[in-house]
């Protein structure tokens, strides 16, 4: 048995939810050639078929690109702050991947380890996840290989799988089911179980090399083409570095949040001049070793969800597929 | 009161130390007087005077800006101002594009005897722009919505694969012979899954020449990692070649050390190749290949045209809502081969020059300063627009800059290599009908 919602009522429930003042954001044709996750303003405006997955990742809804942490004021002696940061309001990702939507308790441990981050953690509550299974992959996809599947349900409070006319529905938490009650149907019609792409590395045999390997030539071989910016990074649902920075004067300005990259040559650089990681060959080594060494280490997950996505918005095709396949050459 | 009687125009001046600065305090002390809406900032000169500082004026809340020196020939410093003026010529064009309000952004030459002009100017602009009213259009959105884009172009021919193949075939044979001979140590070429650095005659194999090989690869000159390994043969297409030619000029290459391998190429059936002017190479050390008749139409050119029919205001919230895409992961800056600084203004800290926040202004300010300083020098390849992964139009931004610098100048980057660099240098006869 399962339930089932036809695909004009997702579009009107996703309409019902817009009404009632929730953000709902999903996959939107952006232009031509260009799926992005993005708030939708009505449910005219998703997409949901014809295409991989969009070209960004749905992380931006709980950890923003650029995210207020307060604003000061300072007047002789007295400095006023005021808080920013997220306000809480309900959302909806409606339709994400499930490679976006495993990310979301991949990164709760970093967020949650040494501090709770506020701001991260009241997006995250306020956040339903409704997952779309995936029923196409690409040569970049790489899922299977790090422990998920086109039908993963980790992550989502949710999931919809596709029978055609219809979506099957499987409410996976309680705020997945406060969604959908009473407005499915039961059915006898389930989802077939869809592989997606054959595995194309062991995530072991990458943590022993990258382990064992530190200063094997092929960091720097293997990284020639790669030109040091970050929409690998910035496009990953995992990637979570950050800066924080003061905008403004010594009077009044923002403290602030804002993405960084491993990639750029700034992230280390120290304020002597010195840069530890001083080329694309140890900035490439460290992303890797934080993805599959480090975080599996501290917190028993590999920080990569297979989503393919540093492939495909690489200016020189590289990325993490790239590198992981050619460590069995090395 | 209601609001339109309320307003006081905020005027930013940015004024030279030797004659502008000296022009306004002669009118001081000439009792001359004037409104006291302007704020005066003093520089050493009109040619220090960085573009940067006219946009800040605005964030800050200015609702015009004035930039004033020296008349040309009094310049302290003999040519800031001609160079000043070379400048705001194709800064005024990118800001027009970007949909600022040009009505806004004054120019003036007055000079330390010019107490006068300096009252009357002030007295002018304050009026003017107290009619304009306040500059409520910067960086706003607007609820503009983009019109129905144009069917797209019929998609371009892909390249005969046949030809393709013999221009493969002679690559590999000239790559190992210059590898055989110890002309170079590493060839940069294209391989199946991107960019490959071919150091060894057994992996010349790697190298293909396929309607894949788009990306520009004059941009690994740059990259240490690169240079680290010896001299280099390269390869080029003809669009990519103007690169070279801007690169030498601006002493980034030695080309008696770098061999050129050029590629003839039909266009990659891609859409950065509809504007191309160049398809046969002109200055490689090796050409290999004949190139067809370049394509008749241009469509970025017509998106372009379409953009500048829209008021100003539209132009603004247009690019205001592309930029809203913006992450800040310089994509665009890392695969251009003329954005070599070894240190980039959007990276330097402190002071901060560019907020790294991907806001309006971080964004605006960010993609405003990247295309400028490719102002003269951008060879349209078409990497910047390839490379954004939030699908922004970076390349229009590049093809007003080219148009005013062949409208102004009759300059085209990286089709002369005797051509002196446009911007540091500079011409009696530049126009300044712009400037009072």
């Amino acid at each position: 048995m399962s339930e089932i919602l036809a695909k004009s009522a997702l579009r009107e429930l996703a309409n019902e939810w817009i009404a009632q003042g929730k953000v709902v954001a999903g996959p939107v044709q952006t232009k031509p050639g260009l799926v992005l996750y993005a708030p939708l303003g009505s449910a005219d405006d998703i997409v949901l078929e014809g295409f991989v997955r969009p070209a960004n990742s749905a992380k931006e809804f709980v950890f923003p690109r650029h995210d207020l942490l307060c604003r000061y004021h300072a007047e002789g002696n007295r400095v006023d702050l005021t808080n920013g940061g997220a306000d809480g309001a309900p959302q909806i990702l409606l339709a994400v991947r499930p490679c976006d939507a495993a990310a979301f308790p991949i990164l709760d441990y970093v967020f949650n380890w040494d501090c709770r981050d506020e701001s991260y953690n009241r997006r995250r509550e306020a956040t339903t996840v409704v997952t779309l299974a995936c029923a196409a992959h690409d040569e970049s996809c790489f899922c299977t290989s790090v422990g998920l599947s086109p039908q993963a349900e980790r992550g989502s409070d949710a999931m919809l799988l596709d029978l055609g006319d219809e979506y099957e529905v499987r409410c996976l938490t309680g705020k997945g089911r406060a969604l959908f009650t009473g407005t499915t149907q039961t059915s006898e019609r389930t989802a077939p179980p869809n592989l997606g792409p054959q595995p194309r590395f062991s995530p072991e045999h990458v943590k022993q090399f990258v382990d064992e390997q530190f200063s094997n030539p092929y960091w720097q071989d293997a990284t020639l083409a790669c030109l040091g910016c970050g929409a690998c990074a910035y496009t990953c649902p995992t990637c979570h570095c950050f800066d924080i920075v003061d905008e403004g004067n010594t009077c009044r300005g923002e403290r602030v949040r804002n993405w960084d990259s491993c990639q750029f040559s700034q992230f280390t650089l120290h304020a002597s001049g010195h840069n530890p990681r001083p080329d694309q060959g140890s900035r490439q080594r460290q992303r890797v070793l934080h993805k599959f060494s480090i975080y599996p280490d501290k917190f028993g997950e590999i920080l990569c969800t297979g989503c393919g996505n540093c492939t495909r918005n690489c200016p020189e095709g590289q990325g993490m597929l790239t590198l992981l396949t050619g460590i069995d050459h090395a | 009161m209601s609001e339109v009687t309320e307003f006081e125009p905020k005027i930013i001046a940015y004024v030279c130390n030797w004659c502008t600065y000296l022009g306004a305090d002669l009118a001081g002390t000439t009792r001359l007087e004037y409104p006291s809406n302007v704020r005066i900032v003093r520089l050493p000169c009109t040619g220090r005077i960085d573009f940067n500082l006219l946009i800040k004026a605005f964030e800050v809340g200015a609702d015009a800006v004035l930039v004033s020196g020296c008349h040309p020939g009094d310049c302290h410093y003999t040519a800031g101002n001609y160079h000043a003026r070379r400048r705001w010529m194709l800064f005024r064009d990118l800001l027009d594009t970007l949909g600022f309000d040009l009505r806004r952004i004054h120019f003036t030459w007055i000079s330390a005897a010019e107490g006068r002009k300096w009252q009357e100017e002030i007295t002018r602009i304050t009026e003017q722009t107290r009619e304009l009213g306040p500059y409520r259009e910067l960086y706003q959105k607007n609820g503009f919505r983009r019109p129905a884009p144009p069917p797209p172009p019929p998609k371009p021919q892909e390249p005969a694969k046949s030809a393709m193949a013999a221009q493969e075939q002679q690559l590999r044979e000239t790559c190992t012979r210059l590898l055989t001979d110890g002309t170079v140590q590493v060839v940069i070429g294209y391989g199946a899954g991107g960019p490959v650095f071919i150091r060894r005659t057994d992996d010349v194999g790697k190298l293909v020449w396929n309607s894949d090989c788009q990306a520009n690869l004059t941009t690994y000159l740059k990259r240490k990692e690169v240079k680290r390994l010896g001299k280099a043969a390269i390869v080029v297409k003809g669009c990519d070649e103007r690169g070279l030619v801007i690169l030498e000029k601006e002493s980034q290459i030695d080309r008696a050390t770098l061999r050129v391998i050029g590629m003839a190429c039909d266009g990659m059936g891609q859409s950065k190749c509809d504007d191309c002017n160049v398809r046969q190479p002109r200055f490689a050390d090796e050409i290999i290949g004949k190139a067809a008749a370049l394509p008749p139409q241009a469509p970025h050119a017509v998106a372009l045209d379409a953009l500048m029919q829209m008021s100003p205001a539209e132009r603004m919230s247009f690019w205001a809502q592309e930029f809203e895409r913006c992450v800040k992961c310089y994509a665009c800056r890392q695969v251009c081969p003329l954005c070599y600084c070894e240190r980039c203004i959007a990276d330097k800290n402190r002071p901060v020059a560019i907020d790294t926040s991907a806001t309006p202004k971080g964004n605006f300010a960010w993609h405003i300063t990247r295309a400028f300083h490719l102002a003269g020098r951008c060879v349209g390849c078409g990497e910047c627009t390839r490379a954004c992964p939030a699908g922004i139009p970076l390349g229009l931004l590049n093809l007003t800059l080219d148009r005013a610098a062949e409208k102004h100048f009759g300059y085209q980057a990286g089709m002369d290599p005797n051509a002196e660099p446009l911007i540091g240098s500079y011409a009696l006869t530049d126009k300044e009908d712009f400037i009072r």
